[in-house]
């Protein structure tokens, strides 16, 4: 029974050559349907990791409330140097803010009148971290985040403004548009790739129907074919990936220039893995339908 | 071999066939008569389970049409051998691989698909051409390809639909020979023709007549005038 198996799967491989012209053409169709999806997954994938990451810099500014006791700010400081992701830390105590705000605008204006005694400024930390590629930056900051405004005396934190509503925007974005969009393309994807599927098995309609005249079951039938929709599928989303990734190589450098400095990456391991999956699912599902008909 | 009560099958508002019953015993050389659209092809489509049954009953082969679940049709298949005027094989594939089909979705064993297949290809005169593709094949040379289809599997009863139509007088006898063997041999063969020639070289086989999907008597013309081929 499993030598039967294996030899129908070898039969649907096999029978790919029967009708070349119609199968090229099949993997073209498909292929080209995978690029389309691919690069719009490259797209999201891309534009996800600037807006998210900024370049792999965050930065929080932590404001202590003015009367908060120097020596318990102070040990806060050294504390926060054990934060893990933590490029740089710069601290200002209230008469550090002072002098340099007294510095930057003493060209401008007197501020003379701005002694110890009426210094408005509270203590203040500026925390730079690096984002590793893979973390889940609104997760992450939103974690960081909380747990920095618990700390003790603390009066608020600010996280860089336009990289929190970029990012805020692009989450809301995705929640209610880019999801839909996916979920559009793939039915595209699934429509285009499905009738290619079901057009091409036409031309083995004979087949089938002779098949079914002397005796053959469904299984026996269908298993050859779901493999050629598979391999059809697989293979040509393996070829859309390889073409995107060359592509990707040539233009990775194309919006690296300031002020966007954006390198472009390729889709991760998991994304292509949905991609040919997928793709491979829809080869084998529009066999099946095919055939069904 | 084939019992059918009161058979009736439509296409809409058509009746292609009405009312027939018949009874075929094993072993019968039958020949369905009628002109084109009398309803020869529908009544063998359905004894073959292509189309359903919608009215009467029919048993084919000890299975009973009306109760037959459709997993059940490649089983009744498989005890029936199908000929068809248009051939019906892999133009791209071998006289092999055509003829061995038949045994390989039965799930034999490979070496008796090959003892049986090449024992049919010999006997239909194709051993030269096992291995050429069924499309470089003349019309005479692809129906004794589909013959040799429907033997190899030694089924219970034939089901030939004009098989000689697209053939030419001289291949139509010697196919006719290759279906009287297999018919000496206890193969009940259900023929389909509307050639008096034809007719005429199975003296002794049953003659049935459609007239607009109704049986009746065949016109004297059919059964007159009988001489041996």
């Amino acid at each position: 029974m499993l030598a039967l198996f294996f030899r129908l799967i070898g039969r649907g491989i096999r029978d790919l050559g029967l009708h070349p012209w119609a199968n090229i053409f099949t993997l073209v169709a498909v292929t080209m349907v995978s690029i389309m999806a691919g690069l719009f997954m490259l797209t999201l994938h891309n534009v996800n990791q600037e807006l998210l990451k900024s370049k792999g810099q965050v930065e929080i500014q932590i404001f202590w409330t003015a009367n908060t006791p120097a020596e318990d700010y102070e040990k806060q400081w050294s504390d926060l140097h054990n934060i893990e992701g933590l490029k740089d830390i710069r601290t200002f105590t209230p008469e550090n803010a002072l002098k340099q705000l007294s510095e930057a605008l003493s060209d401008t204006d007197d501020f003379s009148w701005l002694n110890e005694s009426r210094n408005p400024l509270p203590p203040t930390a500026l925390l730079s971290f690096s984002v590793e590629p893979g973390v889940e930056n609104e997760r992450w900051a939103a974690d960081l985040l909380h747990d920095l405004k618990a700390l003790p005396f603390v009066d608020k934190v600010h996280y860089n403004p336009l990289q929190i509503d970029l990012a805020r925007g692009w989450i809301s974005l995705t929640q209610s548009i880019v999801w839909p969009i996916i979920g559009f393309l793939g039915l595209i994807v699934a429509l285009v790739v499905g009738n290619t599927m079901r057009l091409s098995l036409m031309t083995r309609k004979d087949e089938i129907e002779i098949l079914y005249l002397v005796g053959a079951k469904q299984w026996f039938i269908r298993l050859p074919l779901l493999t050629g929709g598979a391999l059809l599928g697989l293979i040509g989303s393996s070829a859309a990936l390889g073409i995107l990734y060359a592509a990707q190589q040539f233009f990775s450098d194309i919006l690296n220039f300031p002020p966007l400095f954006m390198k472009l990456t390729f889709l991760p391991p998991e994304q292509c893995l949905i991609l040919a999956g997928t793709v491979t699912l829809i080869g084998m599902l529009s066999s099946f339908v095919a055939v069904k008909n | 071999m084939i019992r059918l009560n009161r058979l009736s099958y439509n296409f809409g508002s058509n009746w292609a066939l009405k009312d027939i019953s018949l009874h075929i015993q094993k072993g019968e050389f039958i020949f369905l008569t009628g002109h084109s659209g009398a309803g020869k092809t529908t009544l063998m489509r359905l004894l073959y389970g292509a189309l359903p049954l919608t009215r009467g009953q029919a048993s084919v082969a000890g299975y009973d049409l009306h109760d037959i679940k459709r997993g059940q049709i490649p089983m009744l298949r498989r005890e029936l051998g199908v000929v068809f005027q248009d051939f019906k094989i892999l133009p791209n594939r071998s006289v092999y691989e055509n003829v061995s089909l038949a045994l390989t979705v039965r799930s034999m064993p490979k070496a008796v698909v090959d003892k049986r297949v090449r024992a049919i290809i010999r006997a239909l005169g194709l051993e030269k051409k096992s291995y050429s593709k069924c499309s470089s094949l003349s019309g005479g040379e692809q129906q004794r390809v589909a013959i040799a289809r429907a033997m190899v599997v030694n089924p219970k009863l034939i089901i030939a639909d004009e098989p000689t139509g697209n053939l030419d007088f001289e291949l139509s006898l010697h196919l006719m020979d290759v279906f009287k063997q297999f018919h000496t041999h206890g193969t009940t063969v259900v023929m389909a023709t509307h050639s008096r020639e034809i007719l005429r070289c199975v003296p002794d086989a049953r003659i049935i007549h459609l007239e607009d999907g109704q049986l009746s008597e065949p016109p004297e013309y059919l059964t007159s005038e009988l001489c041996p081929c």
